[in-house]
């Protein structure tokens, strides 16, 4: 039994009412399915991964396996690490258990060729940004990519 | 499609903490309400949609169907919608569509939400952020909050709106919450106050933020044909228009310049069944989803009340004030009145019934032939629903 599991600690009152201490927690594994090559090339070899619809050339990052207009399948094309800003917010506090470092910034970045913006992490100095900016693609190195988005952000490119 | 109305309401006083009642006890003493505004029993009641938002809120899976027992609903029809945001709107209009249909002739609507249980705010976040695209978003743990602080951004960048006119909005709210019992956090603020208080995700400080509320409002709809079994004159909907977009932060189709786009398409959507051409003399009160301080500006601007860019103008020059030209959010809106998430946007609804009927007490606008309320949710306002809503 987890010490820390609140499900076991007695209940808390308060002005005469009852609190049970209580915890969802369930752990996954997510399944990455048909769009699994994005994170394998991401992990092993940093390379950012985007689909192609082969009818109206609509390329797709994030990836995905059909094109919603064209309802076909889209083919794998590696993404030019280059975009521009769309919009960009900074994050003074950190209200979840994934980013704890404060604070970041997190912003939409039309990568080059892409149909629709991404949103991901953007280093940099958040006065000297602005909408249209250039940035581009960095990498963290291979002993610390997990193969998720989070192994990839942005910095400016000019 | 045969015409309904609303003939009874009911809401419980919204708090940040209810902690001597449940969440099927809110939802009871709202339902309790509105069948006595009614002057209804629960037996005439067909068919039940509960507007419920967040699994991790009431710690439940499936709440609707634990309330609608406990209601005394068992083996009649009951179902759950969950949208975000516009959960309530969207409740609305299935509620709207069982008795346009022919399906039923009296549907009741309970909005409810608890969020005081989770452990603290970090556990409400984390909540949220669990509806962000599980593929490509959720890694980033970003809270909604980030994308409305981008939009407001880009409106900051291009019409010049500072964080100084955002605070106005607050002030408004804060203050119009003065006029309603039942609101939150009533509070006399000043713009300095505004501007002082600690920053979250730029420019979005915490008195920008809308409310976390404990509360639950019900609404019963009607068709044409059983009015008369009710003991008040009905509030019609005369316009219901819904609008689901893509839930990633950014991706949007040609938005031209909606920063909301599936909040204009909801807005276009229900002028258009309601015969509005010019939204800004066709409607007198408005009660929208001022998540944010800022939003609210763009919303004016993606409702038509003002043109593109100018939303700042219109706050301005009082437009949206109490006495202005087409007063918003008199109850207090997200910011100043409350934000039980799925009660919101029933209670949005049930506050234009009073300004309709003209008992809206203090906060009553002179004269409210139509009104309109909204509500939106999910990442950069993905959801949205509109109605119109006419004595
Ligand atoms: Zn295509």
């Amino acid at each position: 039994m987890d010490e820390n599991d609140p499900r076991f600690k007695p209940l808390k009152e308060q002005d005469g009412f009852a609190l049970i201490p209580d915890r969802w927690k369930v752990d996954y594994f997510m399944s990455m399915g048909e769009l699994s090559r994005f994170s394998l090339e991401l992990k092993e070899n940093g390379r950012l991964m985007g689909t192609k619809c082969p009818e109206c050339g609509s390329i797709y990052c994030w990836p995905r396996s059909w094109c919603h207009d064209c309802y076909v399948d889209c083919e794998w094309v590696e993404m030019e690490p280059r975009g521009r800003i769309t919009l960009f917010a900074r994050v003074e506090i950190s209200l979840n258990d994934i980013q704890t470092e404060v604070p970041y910034m997190q912003g939409g970045v039309q990568l080059e060729g892409a149909r629709y913006p991404i949103v991901q992490f953007i280093r940099g100095e958040f006065e000297k940004m602005y909408p249209g900016m250039p940035v581009r693609v960095e990498f963290r190195p291979p002993e610390e990519r997990t193969g998720r988005i989070r192994d990839f952000y942005f910095v400016p490119d000019v | 499609m045969r015409r309904v109305g609303i003939v009874g309401i009911g809401n419980t006083p919204f708090k940040s903490r209810h902690i001597d009642k449940t969440f099927p006890r809110l939802a009871y003493e709202s339902v309790k309400a509105a069948l006595e505004d009614a002057g209804a029993s629960k037996d005439d009641v067909e068919s039940v949609v509960y507007s419920i938002y967040n699994d991790f809120f009431e710690h439940c899976m499936m709440p609707d169907h634990h309330v609608h027992y406990l209601l005394g609903f068992a083996r009649r029809p009951g179902v759950r919608i969950t949208t975000g945001g516009a959960t309530g709107g969207y409740a609305l209009r299935a509620a709207y569509a069982e008795v346009a249909s022919g399906l039923h002739d009296v549907v009741m609507v309970v909005g409810v939400e608890k969020v005081g249980d989770l452990a603290n705010v970090m556990e409400m976040v984390k909540s949220i952020t669990y509806a962000a695209d599980p593929f490509f978003e959720a890694a980033l743990g970003a809270s909604p909050a980030g994308s409305y602080g981008a939009a407001i951004r880009f409106h900051m960048d291009n019409y010049g709106t500072t964080q100084e006119d955002m605070a106005l909005v607050v002030v408004k709210n804060k203050g119009n919450a003065k006029n309603n019992p039942d609101a939150q956090s009533p509070m006399d603020l000043t713009v300095e106050d505004v501007l002082a208080s600690p920053m979250i995700i730029y420019p979005l400080k915490v008195l920008d933020h809308c409310l976390n509320s404990e509360g639950a409002a019900t609404v019963i709809l009607v068709s044409e044909e059983a009015t008369s079994r009710f003991a008040r004159e009905p509030v019609w909907i005369t316009g219901v228009g819904a609008s689901t977009e893509s839930g990633r932060q950014a991706e949007r189709d040609d938005p031209g310049r909606s920063l909301f786009p599936a909040v204009r398409a909801s807005a276009d959507a229900a002028y258009a069944m309601a015969g509005v051409t010019d939204p800004a003399s066709a409607i007198q009160v408005a009660e929208v989803y001022d998540s944010f301080s800022g939003v609210e500006i763009l919303l004016y601007e993606e409702f038509g009340f003002c043109g593109w860019g100018e939303g700042t103008r219109f706050l301005k020059e009082g437009g949206p004030d109490m006495g202005g030209r087409l007063p918003v959010n008199p109850s207090g809106g997200l910011i100043g009145g409350e934000h039980a998430i799925g009660a919101t946007g029933v209670y949005q609804a049930a506050e234009i019934v009073r300004q309709i009927r003209g008992e809206a007490g203090a906060r009553q606008v002179p004269g409210v032939k139509a009104g309109l309320a909204q509500s939106m949710g999910g990442a950069r306002g993905a959801y949205s629903v509109t109605m119109v809503l006419e004595g």
